[in-house]
């Protein structure tokens, strides 16, 4: 119930902040726009649309986890957090609250990454393949949101999210197979590929957006994306302090 | 036991720093009792390890016959705690922090409870204003109502008039009476001396230790009062000491006479008194 409630308050507090709102959806707009302005100069034979979709996708991940991360460290900064706790909130209500506040702000985001992707790079996918699409995008959100709860909770200001923002979307570009499949990477670069969710989501995109595409071979993805909503949310809530 | 809050050697230890020493006070319930001294005494770490928010490196914590850290849940519903920074969501409205706050408990009524302490802080006019656009005394006023919206039995308040003009000072003093009056034990730290005054009891904070402990009226009567005499136009002072008993027994000496035409007696403010009191220890 009192998750809820801090859900709400967070969209009431991105609904106060109206430039944040409109910076984290028009973000997306414009780097898919410069993506198709970039793509358009390639020749006609790199297959485009393997990387249309997954960068969307890595847009998406890395904004929920920078948007998310920041704000909850400000909480801690301006002593919020602490009220919260003190003032009888749960741990889990306030990650949970958190986690559901910033689903609705990347679903928003999703659903526009994805509708201008189709539009600009004249897409047909069935309406299967988008739904799914934006499942994985969606869920891939999810577990930037933990991802942003984990790291917060090492920063005592803003200024300490920034060393995880190349630290995350450096390797996210070059080992996830965004660019490169991981598997003709060397040993350690693939190891470090496999370790980070985008590759699973990219994986799953891959498979669905093939002509044909066999369900079953996305389950592990989605497993793996599973378990690492599972797993952040367990650092993220033993790593939440109540106390100094 | 009468008591709403009792330490016992509490120390705390971040790192190297002691922050807290071997702190043993009692704070009967009902009464405002001022926690006074300077920057880095050590005032925000012994409220936060009340609130249960700082854990105690050693000693005993026992606030309305509970444990701040293994009896948390059930002893925030009795307490609130307004921080040192105003800890409020500046893109939310003041009726929406205050709401934000009090969900938090079972509190009946929440709706109509917040509009009553609004009113209480004088902020109706601006509840559904933005907290951005507060002025800082304003969000010492807000964030006293989202300490206040449960009806808590105990009132911690870190420097809660720091910042704030004297008038408005003068009320928000009057409005901690009026809640002590009311039966809430008030727990207020400070680093304004004067503002002893306003409690019923103080303890003196310094390097994490305590320096002294008393009631407003006994620090002022340890301090001397001088005393200016006109007699036959000669303009005469002493000093003496600032209890009523000092100044009988000074006009006693002197007898009245005709060709006194004025006396007047200054006492040592507060202020000075404490000052005082600090410096001394500085020196040992
Ligand atoms: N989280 C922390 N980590 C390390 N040291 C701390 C921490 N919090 C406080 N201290 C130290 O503990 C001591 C007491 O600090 P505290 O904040 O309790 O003082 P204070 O009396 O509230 O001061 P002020 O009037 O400036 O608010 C200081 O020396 C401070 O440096
Ligand atoms: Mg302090």
């Amino acid at each position: 119930m009192k998750t809820f409630i801090v859900a709400n308050r967070v969209l009431k507090q991105l609904k106060g902040d109206k430039r944040l709102l409109i910076l984290s959806i028009v973000a997306p707009l414009i780097i898919i726009y410069f993506l198709k302005l970039l793509f358009d100069a390639f020749p006609p034979n790199v297959p485009i649309t393997n990387f249309t979709i997954p960068i969307g996708a890595l847009v998406v991940h890395f904004l929920s986890f920078l948007l998310c991360a920041i704000l909850l460290v400000q909480e801690r900064t301006k002593g919020t957090l602490e009220r919260m706790l003190i003032g009888g909130y749960k741990r889990s209500s306030i990650i949970g609250g958190y986690t559901l506040g910033y689903l609705g702000l990347a679903t928003i985001q999703a659903a526009v990454v994805l509708i201008e992707s189709v539009w600009l790079f004249d897409l047909d996918y069935s309406y299967n393949v988008l739904i799914l699409l934006f499942f994985v995008i969606w869920l891939l959100a999810v577990v930037s949101v933990m991802l942003g709860i984990f790291i917060s909770t090492f920063a005592r200001h803003e200024g300490h999210v920034f060393p995880f923002i190349p630290l995350l979307i450096l390797p996210s570009i070059f080992l996830s197979g965004l660019l490169i499949n991981t598997d003709e990477l060397p040993q350690w670069a693939a190891f470090v590929g496999k370790c980070l969710p985008l590759h699973y989501a990219v994986n799953i995109i891959h498979e669905i957006i093939k002509p044909v595409f066999l369900i079953s071979e996305t389950y592990f993805d989605f497993a793996m994306l599973g378990a690492y909503v599972f797993l952040l949310w367990l650092c993220a809530s033993l790593s939440l302090k109540e106390t100094e | 036991m009468n008591h709403a809050i009792e330490i016992k050697d509490l120390t705390k230890k971040y790192g190297q720093i002691l922050a807290l020493k071997s702190i043993t006070l009692n704070v009967p319930v009902g009464t405002i009792y001022g926690l006074i001294g300077p920057n880095g005494a050590g005032k925000t770490t012994l409220i936060k390890a009340l609130v249960g928010a700082v854990k105690p490196s050693s000693g005993h914590l026992n606030v309305l016959g509970m444990n701040p850290i293994n009896d948390k849940w059930a002893l925030r519903q009795k307490i609130g705690y307004m921080p040192q920074s105003a800890a409020l969501y500046e893109d939310l409205s003041a009726k929406q922090n205050i709401l934000f706050f009090g969900k938090a408990q079972k509190i009946e009524n929440l709706n109509q409870k917040t509009d009553e302490v609004l009113q209480f802080v004088e902020l109706t006019d601006r509840a559904n204003d933005l907290v951005r656009n507060f002025s800082g005394g304003m969000k010492k006023r807000v964030s006293l109502c989202c300490a206040l919206i449960h009806s808590p039995e105990i009132l911690f308040l870190d420097e809660p008039t720091a910042a704030i003009d004297p008038h408005l000072k003068l009320q928000s003093w009057n409005l901690f009476r009026k809640l002590a009056n009311s039966g809430v034990t008030l727990f207020i730290s400070t680093h304004l001396m004067d503002e002893a005054m306003h409690c019923d009891k103080v303890t003196i904070l310094m390097n994490g230790e305590i320096i002294a402990v008393d009631t407003p009226q006994k620090i002022i009567e340890s301090g001397k009062t001088v005393l200016t005499i006109k007699d036959n136009g000669v303009i005469t002072t002493r000093t003496i000491a600032s209890t009523p008993e000092g100044l009988a027994n000074e006009l006693l000496k002197l007898g009245l006479r005709a060709s006194i035409t004025e006396i007047s007696a200054t006492p040592d403010t507060i202020e000075n008194i404490v000052l005082n009191i600090i410096k001394k220890n500085q020196i040992h």
